[in-house]
């Protein structure tokens, strides 16, 4: 049924083509027939015309004029939105950073004349013990005087310390992560009570099964007397 | 206008280069209005107008 109809449409179709093509000689199109509406009066937009198109003379001039007022509007809600999203995502990436509690936490201040020379005393950092070793300068001489090839981990002294009475190490035994027990062991630094491991007083490993030296925190020491640590 | 029109929104890099040099001292001109106002507004309440009592 729906065949019949669409190969008669086609059909019908075919037939104004070829009836428009014979007639095309003679101006019978359907745009030519509508003649009935020409008194119709076109309505009057000047209201919502912009000012500068109403003046026939100026027409065709303004066009950059209307295009940059447009652009403008555009460009100023950009600014804008551009100006809410850097806020947005500075909140966003804001909130990854460390809170001023953590930030407050991560550093210790030491104030080193409260340690007497050849003591190691214990601070908590970051959840850790923190060694800080006062060293007699004949700990001093001993350290500087190793040669790195009888070492486990070579390191020199200098490179463990920037003061060099002042040793910084964190205090857990490389091995197994037990606290070590300052001034003891076979070298007079720190010894490991679990198994045994045997650390100088620069920290670094002398003898047991631990396979580094003690770990050196980033530290500073901003003025005479004062240690930060972290 | 035309000017404007003829050097910066014309072509779309330009457009976006006007937007992002502006939207820069746009945010400026905000902050600084903002924080003039909020401070005319809490004068005396603040941390840096009480703080010669305290030191």
């Amino acid at each position: 049924m729906m065949n019949v109809v669409s190969r008669a449409y086609v059909r019908g179709g075919a037939q104004v083509l070829s009836t428009g093509l014979k007639a095309s000689g003679v101006a019978v199109n359907s745009m030519a027939n509508r003649q009935a509406h020409t008194d119709l009066q076109v309505p009057d937009f000047s209201a919502y015309r912009r000012d500068s198109v109403k003046d026939s003379r100026r027409r065709n001039e303004t066009a950059e004029e209307r295009k940059a007022f447009s652009y403008l509007l555009v460009g100023a809600g950009a600014v804008g939105g551009a100006y809410a999203a850097k806020g947005l995502v500075n909140t966003f990436i804001g909130s990854m950073s460390a809170s001023a509690e953590v930030l407050a936490m991560a550093k210790i201040e030491i104030k080193l004349a409260d340690i007497p020379e050849g003591k190691s005393v214990t601070f908590k950092w970051r959840g850790k013990p923190l060694f800080i070793r006062h060293r007699t300068s004949a700990e001093i001489e001993t350290e500087r005087g190793v040669a790195t090839s009888t070492l486990r981990d070579p390191e020199t002294d200098d490179q463990r310390v920037i003061k060099p009475e002042w040793l910084v190490v964190i205090g857990v035994c490389t091995h197994l992560g037990c606290v070590p027990i300052a001034n003891a062991g076979d070298w007079g630094g720190y010894y490991c009570p679990c198994h045994g491991s045997h650390y100088d007083a620069s920290g670094r490993i002398r003898k047991g099964p631990a396979p580094l030296n003690l770990e050196v925190p980033t530290h500073e020491f901003p003025n005479e007397g004062l240690l930060i640590v972290g | 206008m035309k000017v404007i029109y003829n050097t910066l929104f014309k072509r779309t890099s330009t457009y976006a280069v006007a937007i992002i040099a502006s939207a820069f001292f746009f945010e400026r001109a905000i902050d600084v209005t903002s924080n003039t106002i909020f401070d005319t507004v809490n004068k005396g309440k603040l941390w840096k107008d009480i703080k010669a009592k305290y030191e």
